[in-house]
C-alpha cells in the first residue's frame, strides 16, 4: 500500500542539486582569481579614456557597454573586484575575530564581567552602522586601513552578540561542568571545549558579514568615503553611473547585479560550508 | 458513540519503516493487540523498541516513517484510511496523547483554563460560557485544588505534577475514545508520580476510553494496567495479564528486564541483559532476541517463532517459554567487598570525604540588572555527612532537595558559603579553581546525561585521553595504549577510540564517561545520578560495573540518586535530603528496615515496584514558602504535632540503632503511626 518513504533521506539528491553545489563551491574561487589576478584579465584598461566609444550599449566588443568616458564596464567591474572585496573580506575577518572574542569571554565567564563587556557593545550597537564607519573614517582619514577597521568596528558587537549567546549556551552543557571539575583552565575551556562546538555558527555569520561588508564597502565608497576615483570600486561604479540612469542604464545595472550575485553567494557558500563543517549528529545548537 | 461490541482499538500486524533502500529501519514490525473500551493496556518497551512510533501510528502522525503494512481501527473505523478532514477530527475529538513533558503540551502565554476551553469550543462547539464552565469542572476532575482560581494561573505557576494533570484534563476534554499516555509520569518524583498513578487508576473507571499505557517502568505499568505487551526491537514478544507477565513471565527479554531491576524492598545483585539491540536495517531472519537469549537453540535462530499461547490470554512470541522458568534467579552472587589498606596509618581511620556544615545560598536577581532584588533559596542548609573510605553513601531526595547542589559542591562547581569540606586530612577550597591539581585529580563526577557529559566534537580517544595529560599520568606516547586499557576496563573495545559520542549508545557513553574518570585514578568518585538517563537493562550493567571497579580498587563513591531502588542496590549507608535539610541518614538496611522518618517513609510509600502494593499517595500541598521556621516537612507530614513541628527545628539525633534522624516524633511514636497504617491498609 505504501510507496518508497518520502522524506529527507529518501531521494538521493538531484543532478541538478549537485551542480548547483559545485557551482555553489567554486564561487569562492572565482572572487579568489578576481581578486588576485582581475586587473591582469581585463580586455581593456579599466581607466583609460577612449572617446571613440562613450556611452555603447553592451556588445560582442564592450561585453557590458561602455560609460561616459569609453571605458569598458565588463573590465572596470574585473578590475574593481579587488578593491571592492579586499577590503570586505579584511574587516569582516577583523570584525568576526574581535566579536568571536569578546563574545566568547562574556558569554562563558558571565556576571557582572558579561554585563560591563555587553553593556560597551549596546552603546557600540546604538549607532547605525553607515554613520559609525563614516563616524570612524572622518576622525581617522579617509585611506584603505581605516576603511577596513572602521568595517570591523562596526561587525565587531553584532557578532560579539551573537557568539556570546551561543557560548551562553554552551557553557550550559555538562562537558563544561566535567571539563572545570577536572580543573582545566578558562583558555582551554572556552578554546578548546566550547569554541569548536561554534565553527558552523561562526562560519555562517563570516559569510553573513561578508556580504554586508560588500555592501558596506560599496555604499561608502559611493558616498566617496575610503576609495576614490579612478578606483573602479563597484559601488563607485553605481554612483558615478548614477546620472547616466536613464541614458545608459547599464552602466548602473550590471555593477550593482554583481554586488547582489556576489552577496547572495556568500550566504550560500556559508551554509553549505556551516552543513560540511557540522554533522547533523554533532551539532548542539540550532 | 454507541457501544461497539468488542474491542475499542485493533490495531493488527502493523510495520512501519523509516527510510528506504538498505538503509531502511524496520522500526515496527508485525505488531497486532486489542484494547477494550475502560481498558488500560501498558505497552513495556527500552529505548529503540518503537514504543512511540506504535503510539504516534495511532494518530496516523508518523513523521518520516510510512506504514508498511498492517491495519489500525478504533471504535471500528480504519485509522490508516481517514481522509485528511476525518483525521483531523479524529485526532483532535476522539484521539488525545499525553506526553512526557507537560510543557510540551501546553502553552506558556495562556492561561491553562482558556487552553482547555478553546479546544471545547474548536471541537465541542460550545460557547464561551459553557466552554469555560466545563474546563473548570474538568479541572476538578483531576482532582486539583481550587480549580476555579487555578483555572486563571499561566504553566508555569503550577508544579510539575499539576501540569501534567492540566494536560491529563485536555486530554479528556472531548471525551475522546482512544487516550495515549507516552511515560506520562516519568519526568515527576516519586511522590507527585504517586499521585498522578492514583488518579489514572481512578479516571480509568470513569471515562469510558482505551487507555494505552506506554512507559519504560514495569512497575508504573504494572499498577495501573490490566494487560501488558513486551516490546523489543520493534516487536511485541509477550502479551498478558500484568499479574501474570510479572510473575510468570513467558518470554526471556521480559524476564531479563524483571531481572536487572533493582529493588528497594530488598537488596537483590542484578543481571544486565548481556548484548544490545539488533541491527533494525538487517532484523534478522529468527527470533529478534536471540542472541541474546540465555536459554536460545539452533532453531531459534532459523525462522522466526510464532506466537504461543500459554494460558488464557498470556502469549508469547518464544519457542521455548518453558525454559523461562529455568533461568538462574536474579542474583549474580554477592560482591566481595576490598577489605581496603589495612588502617594503620592515621588517614585510613578518617573517612575519605567529610562534608561539615554546607551551606549554598542561590540567589537570583528579580528585575533590573545589577540593581534588582535579590532572591535567595537556600539549597544547601547545614549539611553534615561522612563518606567511609571505600564504601558508597547514597544522598536520596526528590528535585529541589539539593542532592545535585551537593554534588557540584563536593567537585567545586559551586562554592558553598558555610561549611566546609574535607577530604581526608586536607581542607578543599570550595572552588575547583583553588584546589591543587592532585586533589582535584583524585575526586572526580560522573554526571547524570551521558551525553552532555561528553564533547560532541571530540573523539572517545581524546575524551578518555585528557585526564591522562592534564594530570600526567602517562606519557604523550603510550597515551592511547593507555586509553586502550580504560576502554578494556569499562567492557569497550579498542575500536571506540576512534568514535565520535554520536557514534555511541546511551549505555556506551555512561562507560566512557567512567572511562574518563578512571583515566585520573581517583580514590572518590561523585556519581549524580549517573543511571537515571538509562534504559534498565543498561543501568544494571553500569551498577555492577561501579560495584567491581569498587570492590576491585577500594574506590569510594558519593552516589547521589532519586531512585530508592538503585540506592538500596548500591549503597552502604544513605542519607535522605528534604529542601536542603538531612533528615534521615544511616546504615542502607537499618534505613530501608524502617520505622521510617515520615519523609523517607512517603518516599517509599510512593514507589510503584512490581509485586508490591502501593499505598495510595498523599496530594503533595505546595511547597513552603521560605518561612523557614520549624520542620521543613511539618506541612506534608501526617505525624506532625501541632505547636513543636512548626515552631522548633528538630535536631539530627542519634535513633538508637545506628541512625540519625531529624523529627520531633519519637521512633516508637512512628513505629506505631506507619505499623498501624500497613495494618489499615491491608483491609
Amino acid at each position: 500500500m505504501a510507496g518508497p518513504a518520502p522524506g529527507p533521506t529518501a531521494t538521493p539528491p538531484g543532478i541538478g542539486a549537485r551542480l548547483g553545489r559545485l557551482g555553489i563551491m567554486l564561487f569562492p574561487a572565482l572572487l579568489l582569481f578576481l581578486v588576485a589576478f582581475g586587473p591582469l584579465v581585463t580586455p581593456f584598461s579599466a581607466t583609460a579614456f577612449d572617446p571613440a566609444a562613450t556611452l555603447r550599449p553592451p556588445g560582442p566588443t564592450y561585453l557590458l557597454g561602455t560609460d561616459e568616458f569609453g571605458r569598458d564596464l565588463f573590465s572596470r567591474i574585473v578590475a574593481g573586484a579587488q578593491p571592492t572585496l579586499l577590503p570586505a573580506l579584511a574587516s569582516t575577518f577583523i570584525g568576526i575575530l574581535f566579536g568571536t572574542a569578546t563574545g566568547l569571554a562574556a558569554g562563558f565567564l558571565g556576571g557582572r564581567r558579561d554585563e560591563v563587556i555587553m553593556r560597551a557593545m549596546d552603546v557600540l550597537l546604538s549607532f547605525p552602522a553607515l554613520i559609525l564607519a563614516m563616524l570612524i573614517i572622518a576622525t581617522l582619514g579617509a585611506n584603505m586601513v581605516t576603511l577596513v577597521f572602521a568595517i570591523g568596528f562596526v561587525f565587531w558587537p553584532r557578532s560579539a552578540r551573537l557568539i556570546r549567546s551561543a557560548a551562553m549556551e554552551l557553557a550550559r552543557h555538562e562537558f563544561v561542568d566535567a571539563a572545570r571539575a577536572r580543573g582545566e583552565g578558562t583558555a582551554y575551556i572556552m578554546f578548546r571545549e566550547i569554541l569548536p562546538n561554534m565553527w558552523g555558527i561562526i562560519v555562517v555569520d563570516f559569510t553573513l558579514r561578508f556580504a554586508s561588508a560588500v555592501l558596506l564597502v560599496a555604499s561608502l565608497s559611493y558616498l566617496g568615503i575610503g576609495v576614490s576615483p579612478p578606483t573602479p570600486a563597484w559601488g563607485l561604479l553605481v554612483k558615478e553611473g548614477q546620472p547616466l540612469l536613464q541614458l545608459a542604464p547599464w552602466v548602473v545595472i550590471f555593477p550593482c547585479i554583481v554586488i547582489a550575485v556576489v552577496s547572495v553567494g556568500s550566504v550560500m557558500f556559508g551554509e553549505v560550508i556551516r552543513r560540511r563543517l557540522t554533522l547533523p549528529d554533532r551539532r548542539i545548537l540550532a | 458513540m454507541t457501544g461497539a461490541p468488542g474491542h475499542n482499538l485493533r490495531v493488527e500486524g502493523l510495520s512501519i519503516a523509516y527510510g528506504s533502500g538498505p538503509r531502511t529501519l524496520h522500526a515496527v514490525r508485525d505488531v497486532s493487540f486489542t484494547i477494550a473500551r475502560g481498558e488500560a493496556y501498558g505497552l513495556i518497551g527500552e529505548s529503540g523498541s518503537g514504543k512511540t512510533t506504535v503510539a504516534f501510528a495511532l494518530l496516523n502522525y508518523l513523521r518520516g516513517g510510512v506504514i508498511r503494512g498492517g491495519t489500525i481501527e478504533v471504535a471500528g473505523e480504519d485509522v490508516l484510511a481517514m481522509a485528511p478532514a476525518a483525521l483531523r477530527d479524529f485526532r483532535g475529538n476522539r484521539a488525545a496523547m499525553v506526553y512526557q513533558d507537560p510543557m510540551s503540551s501546553l502553552n506558556p502565554a495562556i492561561i491553562v483554563g482558556e487552553q482547555i476551553a478553546e479546544a471545547l469550543r474548536r471541537h465541542r462547539g460550545l460557547d464561551r460560557r459553557a466552554a469555560w464552565e466545563r474546563a473548570v469542572d474538568l479541572l476538578a476532575l483531576v482532582d486539583l485544588p481550587g480549580p476555579a482560581a487555578l483555572a486563571r494561573r499561566h504553566p508555569h505557576q503550577l508544579s510539575g505534577g499539576q501540569q501534567q494533570r492540566v494536560v491529563i484534563a485536555l486530554a479528556l476534554s472531548c471525551e475522546p475514545d482512544l487516550l495515549i499516555l507516552d511515560e506520562p509520569t516519568t519526568g515527576l518524583d516519586t511522590t507527585t508520580q504517586a499521585v498522578v498513578l492514583d488518579l489514572i487508576g481512578e479516571l480509568r473507571q470513569r471515562v469510558r476510553a482505551s487507555i494505552l499505557f506506554i512507559s519504560h517502568n514495569l512497575g508504573v505499568v504494572a499498577e495501573t494496567c490490566e494487560r501488558i505487551g513486551v516490546l523489543y526491537a520493534g516487536e511485541l514478544v509477550e502479551e498478558g495479564p500484568c499479574a501474570t507477565v510479572v510473575s510468570r513471565p513467558g518470554h526471556p527479554y521480559t524476564a531479563g528486564l524483571l531481572r536487572s531491576m533493582p529493588r528497594a524492598d530488598r537488596a537483590a545483585a542484578l543481571r544486565p541483559i548481556p548484548g544490545s539491540l539488533p541491527d533494525l536495517t538487517r532484523p534478522p531472519a529468527g527470533c529478534i532476541f536471540a542472541d541474546r537469549c540465555e536459554v536460545a537453540s539452533a532453531a531459534c535462530r532459523e525462522g522466526r517463532p510464532g506466537v504461543r499461547r500459554l494460558a488464557g490470554d498470556h502469549l508469547a512470541r518464544c519457542l521455548f517459554p518453558e525454559r523461562v522458568a529455568d533461568l538462574p534467579a536474579g542474583d549474580a552472587g554477592p560482591l566481595a567487598r576490598a577489605q581496603g589498606p589495612a588502617p594503620d596509618d592515621a588517614a585510613a581511620s578518617l573517612p575519605k570525604l567529610a562534608i561539615e556544615g554546607l551551606g549554598v545560598t542561590f540567589r537570583q536577581r528579580r528585575g533590573l540588572p545589577l540593581i534588582g532584588r535579590l532572591e535567595e533559596t537556600r539549597a544547601l542548609d547545614g549539611v553534615s555527612l561522612a563518606v567511609p573510605r571505600g564504601q558508597t553513601l547514597a544522598v536520596v531526595g526528590e528535585s529541589g532537595s539539593g542532592k545535585s547542589t551537593l554534588a557540584r559542591s563536593v567537585v567545586g562547581l559551586i562554592a558553598a558559603e558555610r561549611g566546609g569540606l574535607r577530604f581526608e586530612d586536607k581542607a578543599l577550597a570550595p572552588r575547583a579553581a583553588g584546589r591543587e591539581p592532585d586533589l582535584l585529580r583524585r575526586i572526580q563526577i560522573i554526571f547524570q546525561n551521558p551525553d552532555g557529559a561528553l564533547n560532541p566534537q571530540r573523539r572517545v580517544l581524546d575524551i578518555v585521553g585528557r585526564p591522562l595529560r592534564l594530570y600526567g599520568r602517562a606519557p604523550a606516547a603510550a597515551i592511547p595504549a593507555r586509553v586502550e586499557e580504560l576502554l578494556a576496563l569499562v567492557r569497550l573495545g579498542a575500536r571506540f577510540a576512534a568514535r565520535f559520542p554520536h557514534e555511541l549508545s546511551g549505555g556506551e557513553k555512561q562507560r566512557v564517561n567512567i572511562a574518563r574518570v578512571l583515566a585520573a585514578d581517583p580514590e572518590l568518585i561523585v556519581c549524580d545520578e549517573p543511571t537515571s538517563a538509562l534504559d534498565i537493562s543498561v543501568q544494571a550493567g553500569v551498577l555492577n560495573q561501579l560495584r567491581e571497579l569498587q570492590a576491585e580498587s577500594g574506590l569510594t563513591y558519593l552516589f547521589i540518586s532519586h531512585d530508592l531502588a538503585v540506592v538500596r542496590t548500591i549503597s552502604d549507608t544513605v542519607a535522605v535530603l528534604y529542601l536542603g535539610r538531612v533528615v534521615e541518614t544511616g546504615p542502607t538496611a537499618t534505613v530501608f528496615a524502617g520505622p521510617h522518618h515520615p519523609y523517607t517513609d512517603s518516599l517509599l510509600a510512593a514507589l510503584p515496584e512490581v509485586g508490591r502494593p502501593r499505598r495510595p499517595a498523599v496530594a503533595v500541598p505546595p511547597l513552603p514558602g521560605g518561612t523557614g521556621r520549624g520542620c521543613l516537612f511539618a506541612p506534608r507530614c501526617p505525624q506532625r504535632i501541632p505547636g513543636t513541628c512548626d515552631r522548633l527545628v528538630p535536631p539530627l539525633a542519634a535513633t538508637g540503632d545506628g541512625r540519625l534522624m531529624a523529627c520531633h516524633v519519637p521512633l516508637a511514636g512512628l513505629a506505631e503511626a506507619q505499623r498501624a497504617r500497613d495494618a489499615g491498609g491491608r483491609d
